[in-house]
């Protein structure tokens, strides 16, 4: 029986906060088992490690071995970089001609 | 393996730079009239707001602000996805029965990728948001909101795609320069910068890496990840929650995308007399893909139904209740079945195998997973774990302005596919190479 008390405990303040009527679990309930503590990553948000850390990770790779292995050339793998940062220059840049425009022409 | 191009020549590759048909206007014809139809709605969407759309807030369609719009934003981005992924694989696992197509496949996934944005770009209202509200928001906001991965990952994967085709284009363009018309000559010349045929080798490396960073963002981390997180990670939405909706979003994607090559390919052959150059092979063994990526769309519909039906919590069996008894999922579930048979019927019979017929099939899975993908977006927010907009009156009907976006998009890519195929050989030169050094 003595086994059960941290376990009813925590019910009992899960279903209370649940409720609304206990803010604090372990204050409300003695003996209770502390609910975990939020996961959170240092820093910055979730976003940026799953962003920048894994989806993007392939692509860091891709431009890597343009200048790194055999074989590769200082020319061609300037060109690549430059078509990746003009091409995403020209996407975000006609669209923000386009606002100025929207900007000066209807309000 | 590679298919049998034997007497196919260079003038072959670029007759569609080389022709001007009866049959070249009328489809252009066609492709601006789709466009001129959605100009004409989306021109009452920018005078009057989004109400025209009964997308403009939690009161006008019954508690869906999103629609056909986002359904048709995850279409095209799924469509996009087969294209590249199918041009990565000739380059990363030797596919080359499928090198004709690898071109077109190309330019489907940036034609089908602009139509993606563009129905991000109309959906946000005044199109100018993007750069006003987005922009400013972007380098605090990718930290927390899959509207802002999405944004970032969609540049990402155009970006990576657009620069394949540029360095790929380049070897091209430089040995059939005397077949290209000479007034794009300053085009062709931007194209070809600083080219030397010292570069071939280092080039083809590039693009092999940037096929392997495709092949491997692509499906697992955009269109079966990033995009269905748009949807799976609320749990609000009972039907939309879970870590199923990553590969059911990739398997809609790659049964889209097939379809799309399938289309897009006969279209060329049908027109400019390529029955050698895009051999009956190609479209028999993209109809096996069909099949196969129909046979895992099926599965991971069934995984949902019958965990959303069988002692599932209240609200997802709520949801799943009403999916499986709304017809036009039947009919979109019904058009993948049509074509899994055909695709296997033909493989065992291959007599019974017709390109016309494998086109129809196309088209029908085309429209059944815009379907899906529609009533999945609206079902799942008419049935929320909350009970905030029960009372909301009305009922969601796509309207005429949405519809009509749907058209226009289609006229765009039709437009694109004209415009590119006057200006650059629409299939590479690698594919008749080999016969051509074997002949001298």
């Amino acid at each position: 029986m003595t086994a059960l008390v941290p376990l009813t405990g925590l019910l009992a303040a899960v279903a209370a906060s649940v409720a609304g009527l206990a803010p604090a679990p372990t204050a409300a309930v003695p003996g209770a088992v502390p609910l975990s503590a939020e996961y959170t990553l240092p820093f910055v948000g979730p976003g940026t490690y799953l962003i920048f850390g894994i989806v993007l990770a392939p692509v860091y790779a891709m431009v890597a071995a343009w200048f790194i292995g055999d074989p590769s050339d200082r020319f061609a793998g300037l060109l690549g970089v430059g078509y990746l940062a003009g091409l995403t220059t020209v996407l975000w840049g006609s669209l923000f001609v386009a606002t100025i425009i929207i900007g000066t022409v209807f309000f | 393996m590679s298919v049998d191009v034997t007497g196919v020549d260079r003038d072959t590759l670029v007759r569609p730079i080389k022709t001007f048909s009866n049959r070249y206007v009328a489809a252009l014809a066609v492709a601006l009239g789709l466009i001129g139809v959605w100009l004409f709605f989306y021109s009452q969407q920018l005078r009057n707001g989004l109400i025209v759309t009964n997308l403009a807030d939690w009161g006008s369609g019954g508690g869906v602000p999103w629609g056909l719009y986002i359904g048709a934003f995850i279409w095209w981005v799924g469509i996009a996805h087969g294209g590249i992924i199918l041009s990565a694989a000739v380059r990363l696992l030797g596919m080359d029965t499928y090198q004709p197509v690898a071109r077109l496949a190309e330019l489907l996934t940036i034609a089908a990728l602009t139509c993606a944005g563009i129905f991000i770009l109309i959906h946000v209202g005044r199109p100018d948001r993007l750069v006003t509200s987005v922009l400013p928001a972007w380098p605090t906001r990718v930290q927390w909101s899959p509207l802002m991965w999405d944004v970032t990952v969609i540049t990402a994967y155009f970006v990576l795609t657009a620069t394949y085709l540029a360095l790929t284009i380049r070897y091209d363009v430089n040995r059939l320069r005397d077949r290209l018309p000479n007034r794009l000559e300053p085009l062709y010349a931007a194209l070809t910068v600083g080219y030397t045929e010292t570069e071939d080798e280092v080039v083809e490396r590039m693009v092999w890496w940037i096929a392997f960073a495709i092949i491997i963002m692509a499906p697992l981390l955009l269109h079966g990840g990033v995009i269905p997180w748009l949807f799976s990670l609320l749990p609000s939405m009972a039907g939309w929650h879970g870590g199923v909706q990553g590969p059911s979003f990739l398997s809609i994607a790659l049964t889209s995308a097939v379809s799309g090559i399938i289309i897009i390919a006969a279209a060329f052959r049908h027109a400019y007399g390529w029955e050698e150059l895009i051999p009956r092979a190609v479209f028999q063994g993209l109809a096996k893909w069909l099949g196969f990526f129909s046979l895992i769309f099926l599965w991971l519909q069934l995984q949902q139904v019958i965990t959303g039906i069988f002692a599932a919590p209240t609200t997802l069996q709520h949801a799943t209740e009403v999916k499986i008894s709304t017809p036009l999922y039947w009919v979109a579930i019904g058009l993948v079945v049509l074509a899994m048979l055909y695709a296997f019927a033909t493989a065992l019979r291959p007599d019974l195998f017709d390109i016309r017929a494998l086109v129809g099939i196309s088209v029908g899975v085309l429209i059944g997973t815009l379907t899906e993908k529609v009533l999945f977006v609206v079902e799942g927010l008419q049935h929320a774990h909350f009970a905030l907009y029960d009372g909301v009156p009305g009922q969601y009907v796509p309207s005429p302005v949405e519809i009509s976006a749907v058209l226009g998009t289609v006229g765009i890519v039709v437009l694109f596919f004209l415009v590119v195929s006057k200006v650059i050989p629409v299939v590479e030169l690698h594919a008749i190479e080999e016969h051509e050094e074997v002949d001298a």
